[in-house]
């Protein structure tokens, strides 16, 4: 088990590694294994990038329209259906699930040809867009998956007291449900934070590019230089490893909580 | 990773709700709400999802190559999209392709999975704690910085694998080894990543599951003198069964659609060695240009996975529906 843990962390490892060192000691016929002497060179490199800064905004902004909208949206979708028993909510459901068994790449031909003719190429609104399509399903069925875990009795207590339904859903719900929201915003931010191939696909213009794209250009453009490639790759890699250690637990308890239950 | 929420119901309540009171004057009221809540949901995944999806399945029996981009008319051509791509010389070789990759794939997850997962269970804490923290590690790494790590790994000169290889001396002296430049090896370099990023997933969704296994089980099991396997096979599968399920249709669905690990690694060469079926329709769609055929592929693509895992799929979906 220690080989195991060893040889998978190992490309973390030598990628905070190569991060570190010099230049000259990331391209020697035998490597280091060590980062000594220690530089930051490569992270100051990387971040004086032309243009890198746009990039950034450009990922920092589109990821965070998308995550705002696929919350709030889904919120109001995952209280609609845990909390009231209507008719097609099991279509709905059902619907949501298929979608997110949906291959992401089959989407993005008419994706693509769908904002091409409206002149959507090359812009974040579009990129948005398309982010939507697979952000919202997943928020949906975790925020329904959080809410459900709130038991119904206190906001039919508040009801009681002469609270609205919009008042117990803002009052008592809303706060209850705080630490679920925060959990499937952050997951929903990595799904978007990391995607590649629609932003590839969408935008052609340089300028618009995402970090993940920047990322991946950033080989063929100046092919020798590993050290500032691979500390971009960390600092992209850094909030999405962060965030993910700090939501793992509930998130592998709401996967198999479910599972058993099925 | 669309799908790795499938399950995600933390739902510990064990009250459930019942249904409004009839015939009181609130639920003339409330039978409104919840479309109303609902709707902005419907609307923006008809207009991102339910679209696109329709659109695609049009194009699909379009004549939409270059020349439909310059003309503006794309005429409807039936079939025609797909029985060219069914006389396509490709077509057996990447479905086939496809289909070996995604298995090994499945194959390999869950067995270093569930291997991870046995072993953790057996560990002490710290030891447990420093599994989990390296698997989460990979697990969070985004596909694009993993693959450009994975491509200085394997660096032909500089790459520390190349080094490691030949410095074992097994194998000779590996230091040039271009991997990517092979068909095979390059498949396994993909492999490697892929599998890499999802055993994490599977080991920590199985660990979750069989450290719920009461110890008197085993106890019992090994008083009867059971070895290992026996064990294995009459106590561990039998309770761990909905959670193995789930991590193997959802390790199906995703590994049946790696793209990005692919097209970053190769873009489905040397000489469309590597090409999947998603490979495939993208290649035909954006570097070709040929919309139609690209979306037929796809369509295929969909429907191919749908009747594979359209069984457990409908299990989760009762399931989910339960709640």
């Amino acid at each position: 088990m220690s080989v195991f843990c060893v040889v998978w962390i190992f490309p973390v490892y030598w990628m905070v590694n190569t991060a570190f060192k010099p230049q000259t000691d990331s391209l020697t016929p035998t490597p280091r294994f060590l980062p000594f002497p220690l530089t930051l060179a490569n992270f100051s490199d990387a971040i004086h990038q032309p243009d890198f800064i746009d990039y950034l905004l450009n990922s920092l902004i589109v990821t965070f329209s998308v995550v705002a909208v696929a919350i709030v949206v889904g919120f109001l979708a995952a209280v609609a259906l845990t909390r009231f028993r209507f008719r097609g909510r099991h279509t709905f459901l059902i619907a949501v699930m298929v979608i997110m068994m949906i291959p992401s790449p089959a989407l993005v031909i008419p994706m693509f040809l769908g904002l091409q003719s409206l002149n959507m190429l090359n812009s974040l609104f579009g990129l948005g867009l398309t982010y939507t399509a697979f952000v919202l399903p997943l928020t949906i069925w975790t925020l329904r998956g959080f809410v459900h875990g709130i038991p119904v009795e206190l906001e039919e207590a508040a009801m009681v007291d002469g609270a609205s339904r919009a008042q117990t859903i803002r009052l008592i719900l809303l706060p209850l449900v705080l630490p679920g929201i925060i959990a499937t915003s952050v997951f929903a931010f990595i799904t978007a934070w990391n995607d590649y191939i629609y932003a590839y696909v969408l935008m052609k213009d340089n300028s618009h590019y995402t970090l993940p794209l920047w990322l991946a250009t950033f080989s063929t453009n100046t092919s020798t230089d590993y050290g500032g490639l691979i500390a971009g790759s960390t600092l992209f890699a850094l909030p999405a490893v962060v965030f993910f250690m700090i939501i793992q637990t509930r998130l592998v308890a709401g996967m198999t909580s479910g599972a058993v239950k099925g | 990773m669309n799908a790795l929420q499938t399950q995600a119901s933390p739902g510990r309540s064990t009250v459930r709700r019942g249904a409004p009171e009839k015939g009181t004057p609130r639920r003339r009221r409330v039978s409104a709400l919840p479309y109303g809540l609902l709707a902005p949901a419907a609307l923006i995944l008809g207009l991102v999802v339910g679209y696109p999806l329709v659109r695609l399945v049009i194009i699909s029996t379009q004549d939409f190559g270059l020349r439909a981009l310059f003309t503006g008319t794309t005429p409807y051509i039936g079939f025609a999209n797909y029985t060219s791509i069914w006389d396509d010389s490709q077509f057996t070789a990447v479905l086939v392709r496809t289909v070996v990759f995604a298995a090994t794939l499945v194959a390999g997850t869950l067995a270093i999975g569930l291997g991870v997962a046995l072993a953790m269970v057996r560990l002490g804490r710290r030891l447990r704690t420093v599994s989990t923290l390296c698997l989460i590690c990979a697990w969070a790494m985004p596909t694009v910085p993993a693959a450009l790590v994975w491509q200085w790994l394997f660096q032909p000169t500089y790459g520390v694998v190349n080094w490691l290889v030949s410095a074992v001396h097994v194998f000779g002296d590996q230091r040039q080894s271009d991997w990517l430049a092979q068909p095979v090896s390059a498949f396994v370099i993909i492999w490697l990543l892929v599998v890499w990023t999802s055993v994490p997933f599977v080991a920590l969704t199985l660990y979750a599951g069989l450290s719920q296994i009461p110890a008197e089980y085993y106890e019992a099991a090994e008083l009867d003198g059971a070895g290992f396997w026996r064990t294995f096979r009459v106590i561990t599968v039998p309770f761990v069964r909905p959670i193995l399920l789930l991590v193997t249709v959802l390790s199906v669905i995703w590994d049946f659609n790696v793209f990005n690990q692919i097209w970053l690694l190769t873009q489905g060469g040397p000489d469309g060695g590597t090409t999947t079926i998603g490979i495939w329709s993208f290649t035909k769609a954006f570097a070709s240009q040929q919309y139609g055929q690209g979306a037929a592929i796809a369509v295929v693509s969909v429907i191919l996975l749908a009747a594979m895992t359209g069984f457990w799929v409908r299990r989760l979906v009762k399931s989910g529906e339960e709640l």
